[in-house]
């Protein structure tokens, strides 16, 4: 049977959605959002100029233009003219509480359920098939990972990503990662709002232990139940927290 | 013409096969040692250019800029990404804390045809040099002052593949301190491309692993690469390159 292209296929819906572009200027705003989140650039330091910037990434000097002036308009850098003048990174730009707060507000539970089922699908994948194929200095690299209970919010947050990436890591799937990464910059500032509850910290750390062992002993069940209990721990924690505000 | 062809393939099949043990032996260490030059020689062109970058940037007496190292690197990575049938996915150089400033590294690496600059970013950043101490491929080859082979591993940094890195460090004084490592990426996917053949006329289980024991390629359809293997005792063993070994009949783990 040929299927008829005027049918109501769903695959052929799909050819002929428009694409859109996340464009170049936001690429560049989002590598130098995430070097400042991860510590790579820090408050007060000179940024290069427009023309060093785009050699630099291999974009035209108009996108940097354009980046560093969107950039500005968001708070993340200032400029001081004159001599000592340029692009600097400015003093609060940390991921904040507030800005975290926000984007919780504007998502729909129906959108942080859906997002937390595709993240729990791809973790599990990779936690599975990284039972399968851990090494001791795999076990070593992922155990430092754990943070400890007394970290700040900022560093939980960032160990948390860091220890799902390892795991992908240690699943050795290079598809598995890059999806992992991406759903990580869907979630954005949002996971560090759980972060600053010691009452979350300490149920996560527990569970980021038993996914270690789960992994070390070779055992997919576990290590895939493991971390879908860490992403609901979350899940959970935000829906909760949305919920209050209506 | 069809039949001639059908029939040619069998034949050449079959002459190839050995008929007794010894050639058993002998074709299988003909294909190893086709592998072993091709590894050996990746391992020989990096020690090559660690040296000639070294002697490069000891003859710039002490004044080494993020612009000269570029100059200086660029036109080998563009050599060894762009050569026909070659195996870099990318190469380049990272300049270890002391040779541009204190705390601070230099990365210049390029990778696909394209040359596309790696983690360029980085080197604005006055602590750049936090970003690469705790990788492994750069991280060995300055402790120990020695060639270092990672992987394979799913590289977050670069190409966000499934690759293996050779580094080198880079000496511009014999009793030097290590100034920095050169290194070549080499994507799974280019090497099982370029080794599958030689494995397969080795044997149907015949696989090449790092030296954790790790599959690289495999013959076998139930070895993936990354998965723990060990030699199915007795069968034979060669030596590929530095670290590699190649094992004609092994077991997933």
């Amino acid at each position: 049977m040929v299927l008829s292209p005027t049918g109501a296929s769903r695959s052929l819906a799909a050819v002929f959605t428009p694409i859109k572009s996340r464009g170049l200027v936001d690429e560049v705003c989002g590598r130098i959002e995430q070097a400042v989140e991860t510590g790579l650039l820090t408050s007060g330091q000179r940024l290069p100029n427009e023309t060093e910037l785009a050699a630099a990434l291999g974009v035209s000097a108009v996108t940097a233009r354009e980046a560093l002036s969107q950039l500005r308009a968001s708070g993340i850098i200032r400029t001081a003219r004159g001599r000592s003048g340029g692009s600097f990174i400015a003093d609060d730009v940390l991921p904040s509480r507030e800005r975290a707060l926000a984007q919780l507000h504007e998502l729909s539970r129906l959108q942080i359920r859906d997002l937390a089922l595709h993240y729990q699908a791809i973790a599990a994948a990779c936690a599975g098939v990284a039972a399968r194929r851990s090494d001791a200095a795999d076990i070593a690299t992922l155990r430092s990972f754990i943070p400890a209970a007394d970290d700040d919010p900022l560093s939980w947050r960032l160990a948390l990503s860091e220890f799902l990436l390892e795991v992908a890591a240690i699943a050795r799937s290079a598809r598995l990662a890059r999806e992992l990464i991406r759903l990580q910059a869907d979630l954005g500032t949002l996971t560090l709002l759980p972060c600053a509850d010691t009452g979350y910290r300490g149920r996560t750390a527990v569970i980021l232990g038993d996914v270690a062992a789960a992994i070390e002993t070779h055992d997919p069940g576990a290590a895939e139940t493991g971390v879908k209990a860490l992403i609901s721990a979350t899940t959970d924690w935000l829906l909760t927290e949305q919920a209050k505000s209506y | 013409m069809s039949e001639t062809t059908s029939t040619a393939g069998p034949t050449t099949a079959s002459m190839a096969a050995p008929a007794e043990p010894g050639d058993v032996g002998k074709a299988a260490q003909l294909a190893a040692a086709e592998l072993d030059a091709t590894i050996a020689g990746i391992e020989h062109r990096l020690t090559e250019w660690a040296a000639d970058t070294g002697a490069a940037l000891a003859a710039m007496s002490g004044k080494v800029t993020g612009t000269a190292v570029d100059k200086l690197i660029r036109p080998v990575v563009e050599e060894l990404v762009q050569l026909p049938g070659g195996y870099a996915a990318g190469a380049g150089f990272i300049a270890n804390a002391g040779l541009l400033g204190p705390e601070r590294s230099y990365i210049a690496w390029w990778q696909g045809p394209d040359l596309e600059h790696v983690d360029a970013l980085a080197n604005f950043s006055p602590n750049s040099i936090s970003r690469y101490v705790k990788a492994e491929w750069f991280r060995i080859p300055v402790e120990t002052g020695r060639a270092h082979v990672t992987g394979p591993y799913v590289d977050f940094l670069c190409t966000d593949e499934y690759v293996l890195t050779f580094t080198h460090p880079v000496f511009t004084r014999p009793d030097g301190p290590v100034a920095g490592i050169v290194g070549i990426d080499v994507t799974v996917q280019r090497l099982e491309r370029g080794a599958m053949a030689a494995l397969r006329r080795i044997g149907g289980r015949a696989t090449l692993a790092n030296a954790d024991g790790r599959a690289i390629v495999s013959a076998a359809s139930d070895i993936d690469a990354g998965d723990l293997t060990a030699p199915n005792e007795p069968c034979a063993q060669y030596p590929v390159g530095r670290t590699f070994t190649l094992c004609s009949d092994a077991v997933g783990l």
